[in-house]
């Protein structure tokens, strides 16, 4: 008789038990209090949350031993990772102590205030001078990040399939590289020598900004206003000069759709085309003379962009690290960014021992100190080049750093390019929605 | 029997009969908390002006309502959602109506077969989609190797990005493959709880194979067919990653549960995102709703 209570009694507390953890649960998943990575939150831990792969662990056992901080690395995909800051954001939720802080997020996060000001921890006088690219990560004055990476967009050429067609002197204007191209293309039977993106993609956006800068302009004025509405403005120029580019088969068909990084490398890296323009920098070391997946090593190198009428700028599109308004350890997360941005280290992450300390994929270190240190060792693929080009070339993408509204321009910039390459739009169509589209964003405020 | 039915009461009494309650408390919190609250959250907030970028909310009425109508990219997403929940619901039933009739008949190396057809359905999304995007690829995917091997077409081609209509073919093909394995299951399991004794009388009768499946087999399944019909069409209607890595965010192919992403995520609307998220959850319900009241009848009930 006693055999059915004892069931009840039992069942009673399972379900309430479940019940009070299950409300527990639903209770901390709120407000800045609820935590969701491990290891974190308390005073001498914190996570980064990043899209790059983690420094070697001894590296990191060293910064701990340091500062006695411990640190939760996260490597999240780019695309997901703008999602969970964005969610964690508005959901004010915890997620990390330091963060990625894409360069064109910073008019966005400096508008929402979803990131500290980094001002009070960072000098901007003392770093400008060391990191071409900070100036990419301040807002109406507030440095929403710092830079962690000097990535820029480069042409890059297969020397072997050029020098084959005759051409050993690299060609400085587009109307020369173009010509080049098509000699280059018959001599090592490639129909499309060259590699530009088309699928809608973020490489797409950026591929246009360094194109027309390339012809000797930006995208937007210092008042945020279409600057390439004129069919003389470089943007319209260069917007043309890519459509055409495929349209006439130098570029691969196929590169409309191409959606990710990965693909549009392995186009060089397989060597089916001879030359790519909106490469990143960096590849060559970490992507072209890697042999388990390239058959094209030692063949790659950067050459200055061609341009209009002589070598052309480079658009800057460098990785920053910043803090959410929503970690928990600000002090630590400070200290961590100062570790991981400071000048030896950032020289470690691109190989400056060799490859036990490096980053995978990292490009180049945000601080030119870094790189005399890499020039001085010689022991850097291509680092002198990479080096000349961040001091002189390496430009802004718009003049007045990345608008609030970055996100929805480049979404119309790269689907109505892509419709133009794909030929549902001609180009002064495409330029016309994408200029409406910035009206529109404007207006909106 | 009397301690059987002295149990009830006894537990009763124990806890003032509130012991089913207690036991359905972890559901109710689980089904509160990560459902009943974010749905009454999202239909409240699909009323009002939610950007991070344009603070503070605002109360808009249908204002979000009215943008995401005078939006082409959200039409063009409907029209595409619309072709292929079409596709889908069509394909994935008559196939796995097809494929269930063909699994049920007796023959060597079944239950390979069977677990075979069941792989895409145990197989993620986006695995699925990423193994799709290399078979589609124009310059080394099977596909253009495969037909120009077979001297279909003369030369290698883009098939995805270009043309609208393709591109939403090929994607939903993807879809189908994945959604058609749990037809085919449910179906089989339909076709297999059919009375042999029915198709005995029936052969008696003079029907053949073919009379056998529409007079009894049909009949037999419809309560199967309307589960189906409404997976495949809740399946189809949020179609998402197919789309994104098989096409990216191209307004060509987009759908509205990534047109809801987009808003959402991307634009940082979390107002309009609300509003396209409730219309779809009406879509939903009321589609759903519709295929039950015309296909799920129990046998006999006609």
């Amino acid at each position: 008789m006693k055999y059915p209570s004892i069931v009840s009694k039992r069942a009673a507390a399972i379900a309430l038990s479940a019940g009070l953890v299950l409300l527990g649960a639903a209770c901390g998943s709120s407000g800045s209090g609820g935590g969701t990575a491990a290891g974190s939150g308390s005073s001498n831990s914190i996570t980064v949350a990043v899209a790059y792969p983690s420094p070697p662990a001894a590296l990191l056992d060293q910064f701990t031993k340091q500062t006695g901080i411990k640190v939760t690395w996260v490597n999240i995909g780019w695309d997901n990772l703008q999602t969970k800051i964005a969610a964690a954001a508005a959901a004010n939720t915890y997620f990390a102590d330091a963060s990625d802080v894409d360069w064109s997020k910073v008019g966005e996060y400096q508008k929402t205030g979803w990131f500290y000001p980094l001002n009070q921890y960072f000098s901007e006088s003392g770093l400008t001078s060391d990191m071409p690219q900070l100036k990419t990560f301040e807002s109406n004055g507030q440095l929403i990040g710092v830079p962690f990476d000097s990535s820029f967009l480069v042409t890059t050429v297969n020397q072997k399939d050029f020098a084959k067609a005759g051409i050993t002197t690299m060609p400085t204007t587009l109307a020369g590289f173009t010509a080049a191209l098509k000699k280059v293309g018959k001599a090592n039977g490639m129909a499309s020598p060259l590699d530009i993106q088309f699928a809608t993609a973020e490489g797409l956006s950026t591929c246009w900004y360094q194109m027309t800068a390339a012809f000797g302009g930006q995208v937007l004025t210092a008042q945020d206003t279409p600057a390439f509405t004129s069919p003389s403005s470089p943007g319209y120029q260069a917007l043309s000069w890519m459509i055409n580019a495929y349209k006439s088969g130098l570029v691969p068909a196929a590169n409309v759709n191409t959606t990710d990084y990965q693909g549009f490398t392995t186009e060089m890296a397989k060597n089916r085309v001879a030359a790519a323009m909106c490469d990143y920098s960096g590849s060559v070391a970490s992507i072209y003379d890697v042999p388990a997946s390239s058959s094209v090593v030692n063949d790659v190198e950067y050459i200055p962009t061609p341009g209009a009428t002589g070598a052309g700028e480079n658009v800057a599109n460098p990785d920053g690290i910043g803090i959410p308004k929503t970690a928990r350890n600000v002090a630590g997360a400070v200290k961590f960014i100062q570790w991981f941005t400071q000048t030896e280290n950032q020289a470690l992450w691109a190989g400056l021992k060799g490859s036990g300390d490096v980053v995978s994929t990292f490009p180049m270190p945000a601080r030119l100190t870094s790189f005399d240190l890499m020039v001085k060792a010689d022991d850097v693929e291509q680092a002198a080049p990479l080096s000349a080009i961040l001091k002189a070339h390496a430009q802004a993408p718009f003049p007045n750093g990345a608008p609030p509204w970055y996100v929805q321009f480049s979404a119309a910039v790269q689907t109505n390019i892509h419709q133009a390459a794909a030929g549902q739009e001609t180009v002064a169509q495409a330029v016309s929605a994408i200029a409406a589209q910035v009206s529109s964003l404007k207006a909106a405020g | 029997m009397t301690a059987v039915t002295a149990h009830p009461a006894r537990r009763g009494r124990m806890f003032g009969g509130a012991l089913p309650y207690i036991l359905l408390s972890p559901l109710v919190v689980f089904i509160g908390a990560l459902s009943f609250v974010p749905t009454v959250d999202t239909t409240v907030e699909a009323f009002f002006r939610v950007s991070p970028l344009n603070p503070p909310t605002q109360f808009t009425g249908l204002g979000n309502f009215r943008a995401l109508f005078a939006s082409p990219a959200v039409t063009t997403a409907w029209v595409n959602t619309a072709v292929y929940v079409v596709i889908g619901v069509v394909l994935s039933v008559v196939l796995g109506t097809v494929i269930a009739l063909a699994l049920r008949q007796r023959f060597r190396f079944r239950g390979i077969v069977l677990a075979l057809v069941i792989l895409p359905w145990a197989l993620p999304a986006v695995v699925e989609a990423v193994v799709w995007s290399w078979i589609y690829d124009p310059t080394f995917g099977v596909m253009n190797s495969a037909l120009h091997s077979a001297h279909l077409i003369g030369g290698y081609h883009v098939w995805l990005g270009l043309d609208r209509w393709l591109t939403i073919g090929l994607i939903e093909v993807v879809q189908v493959w994945q959604i058609t394995p749990l037809s085919a299951i449910v179906i089989l399991a339909a076709l297999q709880s059919v009375p042999l004794d029915l198709y005995e009388a029936a052969r008696v009768d003079g029907a053949g194979p073919v009379q056998a499946f529409w007079r009894i087999s049909l009949p037999m399944i419809r309560p199967a067919l309307a589960v189906c019909t409404v997976e495949a069409l809740i399946l189809s209607l949020n179609i998402f990653d197919q789309v994104y890595i098989l096409n990216g965010i191209a307004p060509l192919g987009s759908s509205v549960m990534l047109q809801t992403y987009l808003t959402t995520f991307q634009n940082l609307n979390f107002g309009g995102g609300y509003a396209l998220s409730l219309l779809m959850t009406v879509a939903t319900a009321v589609l759903s709703m519709a295929a039950l009241a015309l296909l799920y009848r129990q046998p006999g009930a006609e």
